[in-house]
């Protein structure tokens, strides 16, 4: 920490030139670990603007795969190392997430290298967040749920049994091998097994959870009623349900952050404003409204973009701003009373670097509570409109999708199709709710109990003599 | 009166001007719906600053100063008047110009908790200002920042430290040096050190006179302490519901106050020696609301020198009081809200609380000797007030007992051969000085 000290303040590179052991260290462990997952990134970006080109991966499917057939002696071939394909499936899930959480993991050292041996001050008032974000059980727990589901989300191709392409989009296309009762060595194409692998609801025409179908295929969460696999549904389900999430809260978050500001900053007619408009989308019944603007926006064609998810986001967006801005407006308000709004004021600091510097910071944290609180929301309501047959079109997976093909054999043996989806729903949205309680309490640790505020008020009036 | 004032204020203080304010008045219109009036926070008022100098501002809270010191920085926006800064009307400006401007007046904020965003380190705040009006470069500015510190009595290590490890005086000092850093001429020091625990202010203040010394800084000084503005201030203007009753050079004007609001005001001071023989004038009620305030002189409601009419010069000085508490209640009570259902009951012409006026009289009058002079019109007006018509009977009491206070917006005279001037009617050649006069509270 002499750095400190030094009275020239350099830029975060100059520091890291003068002392670049850490740094260095740090970045080759975190290329190696890129390096490990580079081929899924380019193929990532180049399928953006065509054919994905293929590298090898190690966490991919043709690395660790778990299709094959089991020759009538019960061995198993084409699978990784001839192992059973649910447990070359189960190794490749592990080390989906033993990686991922070593990534996590050395994203955290790199902030502590950054602390340690970087940054000049000593302490910043983040610090005493992630401290008690540290000891927040409830919130721990939620953030531990919505990693699972990110990371479902995020390597939904790699963890399937099977792919999006081959079992739900284009099953006519592809081909299974498998050994016929005669014993010889046949090939179908999955369109076909999926036929045989149908969970109908009777004990004989159902593929449960943990099962294999007739075709050497296995299932970890069972299969649809067409057959198809439902692992490998939910998890490219779980992408089309965060990217909706995902983009909807970023925008109206950003739409509520901006309008908050800005009406905290001027006050007045642009308040009253807001305040207007805010009120009277808040006023709509909000699912209502949202399947009205998907019925009536279903023929244009910004409907056809991402299955219709892009148009879902920017309807609950469009919808969903007013609750942000109605719980960060307060915050807003008190912030604009502050004496440094003044002084910045004062000295012709211009409006907006104001608002930015000065006031969004602290209302950052109120609207991540509130987003991380309110995108289990939007989850539920995307998943309702699956439900309700609007919303993301088939054959793109979404978890409402599930839950609604499988209502009919909820007492049935073929339950899982409803029962999954429902249960995850359920965590989720309860961990991103955990989470956003989480996060209050770190930044506002008075919001926690009345005991905080009291002792404050108390020493603020004995040091106002 | 301005002219006046000017020309007797030659020779007072060496200096040149540097803050020539004329006329200023700051409304503010919070839009409400039903109370259209605006407040009046500083209601027409004239002074200078003299190039450093130390001009204090006094008085109760609410009284306006702080906004005063607003506008003078261009906070809040005048609503008549100018303030001319070397000459400039400061009022006028806008855009690059005001933003040129604004590097020549700083203001220290009171409340040293709310005055730091505490998101930034300490010398990310004191280097803001610099940023913003692109002093130097970069590397300079750290420097000048480091600079300032060592100023201020703080040190350099601390640029990278967060407010909240700073204490209370700590804070403020890091105010002051982001205040200084622009290299300002006039620096507004709203309350400083009113928020500050009493072993720390003291160093705070003589870190200001010292500053003052070494940058040729020119103060106002806003305070509600009057010790503190004793010992700090070259001079003082005193303060009450938007005007300036009295200002001149504070030394004189606390051994000799000539304005009845400073009389009372320094009356209220506890004195340092016990045994020392003055009187004290407590003042009684509160200030009107500054959305309506008083026809005449702003004091007027309360003052304890009030002119008499000339009929009523020879009543008990008990009873005059009292006549002036029952006009100042009734004057409450139409500023009080009247809820629905009162105004019903009042329709109805049932009891209600606006309609106790005899206990309010028998409670006033109750003990005194009221001759029949005096009592028919407290008769009169009582009866209004049964009728519900407050309206005519406070026109019709400031018919009767109503005076020149209650008329006349007194206009500012030079009182000593300083140059000190005092806003009141007594100082008139008809009406006994307020020095001369002994307070009716008093007698
Ligand atoms: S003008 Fe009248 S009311 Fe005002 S201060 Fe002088 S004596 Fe008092």
């Amino acid at each position: 920490m002499s750095v400190t000290d030094d009275p020239e303040e350099a830029t975060l590179l100059e520091r890291i030139q003068d002392d670049p052991g850490p740094a260095m260290r740090w970045l080759a462990g975190a290329l190696l670990l890129f390096a490990l997952e580079a081929g899924a990134v380019v193929n990532f970006v180049t399928g953006l603007f065509g054919p994905g080109m293929e590298l090898p991966t190690l966490l991919s499917r043709e690395l660790i795969p778990n299709n094959g057939f089991q020759t009538p002696a019960g061995v198993w071939k084409e699978t990784f190392l001839g192992l059973s394909p649910a447990v070359a499936w189960g190794i490749r899930v592990a080390l989906v997430y033993v990686y991922a959480i070593v990534c996590t993991w050395w994203l955290w050292r790199g902030y502590l290298v950054f602390r340690e041996h970087y940054r000049y001050a000593d302490w910043t008032p983040r610090d005493d967040m992630i401290d008690r974000l540290r000891g927040h059980r409830w919130g721990q727990f939620g953030a531990v749920i919505v990693f699972a589901f990110v990371i479902m989300a995020m390597f939904a191709p790699a963890l399937g049994p099977t792919t999006v392409e081959r079992t739900i989009q284009d099953p006519y296309s592809y081909t299974v091998d498998y050994y016929d009762e005669n014993g010889e060595l046949a090939n179908v194409t999955v369109g076909q097994a999926n036929l045989g692998a149908r969970s109908q609801g009777t004990p004989d025409q159902n593929v449960g959870v943990m099962q294999y179908d007739e075709y050497g295929r296995f299932h970890p969460f069972g299969t649809l009623p067409s057959g198809k696999d439902m692992f490998t549904f939910m998890a490219a389900g779980a992408r089309v349900s965060l990217f909706i999430g995902l983009l909807s809260i970023g925008l109206s978050g950003f739409i509520a952050a901006s309008f908050a500001l800005l009406t905290a900053y001027y006050k007045g007619l642009v308040d009253l404003a807001v305040v207007i408009t805010g009120d009277s989308i808040m006023s709509l019944p909000r699912l209502l409204f949202v399947m009205l603007l998907s019925v009536v926006l279903a023929d244009t064609w910004i409907a056809g973009i991402y299955s219709g998810g892009l148009l879902l986001a920017l309807i609950f967006a469009a919808t969903g701003w007013p609750i942000l801005w109605r719980a960060v407006r307060g915050p807003a308000f008190q912030i604009a009373e502050q004496e440094w709004i003044d002084a910045a004021k004062s000295f012709g600091q211009k409006p907006r670097i104001t608002m930015q510097k000065h006031m969004a910071p602290y209302i950052l944290g109120y609207l991540l509570v509130y987003s991380s609180m309110s995108l289990g929301g939007i989850i539920i309501g995307v998943a309702g409109l699956s439900f309700l047959g609007l919303g993301v079109s088939a054959p793109t997976p979404e978890w409402g999708r599930a839950i609604d093909i499988g209502q009919s054999y909820v007492t049935t043996t073929s339950w899982h199709i409803s029962f999954i989806p429902g249960i995850l729903i359920v965590l989720v949205v309860t961990a991103f709710n955990a989470l956003g309680d989480g996060i209050r309490d770190a930044i506002d640790p008075q919001s926690e109990g009345g005991e905080g505020e009291g002792s404050e008020a108390v020493a603020a009036g004995g040091g106002g003599a | 009166m301005s002219e006046q004032v000017r020309q007797e204020s030659v020779g007072v203080q060496t200096g040149e001007t540097l803050v020539d304010v004329n006329g200023l008045k700051t409304y503010y219109d919070d839009g409400g719906i039903i109370d259209s009036n605006p407040v009046k926070a500083v209601d027409g008022v004239d002074f200078e600053i003299k190039r450093g100098e130390t001009l204090g501002l006094v008085g109760e809270s609410g009284c306006g100063k702080t906004t005063l010191g607003r506008t003078l920085i261009q906070l809040e926006d005048a609503t008549a008047g100018e303030v001319l800064f070397d000459g400039t009307d400061v009022t006028e400006l806008s855009g690059t110009e005001l933003k040129n401007w604004r590097r020549n007046s700083q203001m220290v904020f009171q409340d040293p908790e709310s005055s730091l965003n505490d998101r930034m380190t300490v010398g990310e705040i004191i280097r803001e200002p610099l940023d913003v009006h692109d002093w130097e470069t970069p590397q300079e500015r750290r420097e000048r920042v480091r600079e300032l510190l060592d100023v201020v009595g703080l040190q350099p290590e601390h640029y990278y430290r967060y407010p909240h490890q700073f204490s209370g005086g700590q804070r403020q000092r890091i105010g002051i040096a982001r205040a200084l850093a622009l290299e300002p001429e006039f620096v507004v020091l709203d309350e400083p050190v009113s928020a500050l625990d009493v072993s720390v202010q003291a160093q705070i203040l003589n870190l200001l006179e010292d500053l003052q010394d070494e940058f040729g800084l020119t103060y106002l000084f806003i305070a509600h302490d009057l010790s503190v503005v004793r010992h700090i201030c070259d001079r003082v203007a005193v303060m009450y519901l938007g005007n300036v009753m009295e200002l001149g050079e504070t030394e004189e004007m606390f051994a000799n106050p000539k304005n009845p609001y400073t009389h009372s005001l320094l009356s209220a001071i506890p004195e340092p020696d016990p045994t020392a023989d003055k009187e004290r004038v407590t003042l009684r009620g509160t200030p009107p609301s500054p959305r309506d305030p008083p026809a005449g002189c702003p004091f007027t409601t309360r003052c304890p020198m009030k002119i008499r009419p000339e009929k009523y010069e020879d009543i008990d000085p008990d009873l005059w009081v009292a006549i002036e508490v029952f006009r100042e209640v009734l004057r409450e009570r139409a500023r009080a809200e009247k809820s629905l259902t009162e105004i019903a009951k009042e329709k109805l012409g049932m009891e209600t609380r606006f309609s106790d006026i005899d206990e309010i009289r028998t409670e006033l009058f109750g003990d005194l000797d009221v001759p029949s002079r005096v009592r028919e019109h407290v008769e009169v007006a009582a009866n209004h007030v049964e009728q519900n018509d407050e309206h005519a009977a406070r026109e019709y009491l400031a018919d009767e007992f109503g005076s020149i206070c209650d008329a006349e917006d007194p206009s500012m005279h030079v009182v000593s051969d300083t140059g000190r001037t005092s806003n009141c009617h007594r100082h008139l050649p008809d009406y006994q000085e307020p020095d001369e006069f002994t307070p009716y509270t008093e007698r």
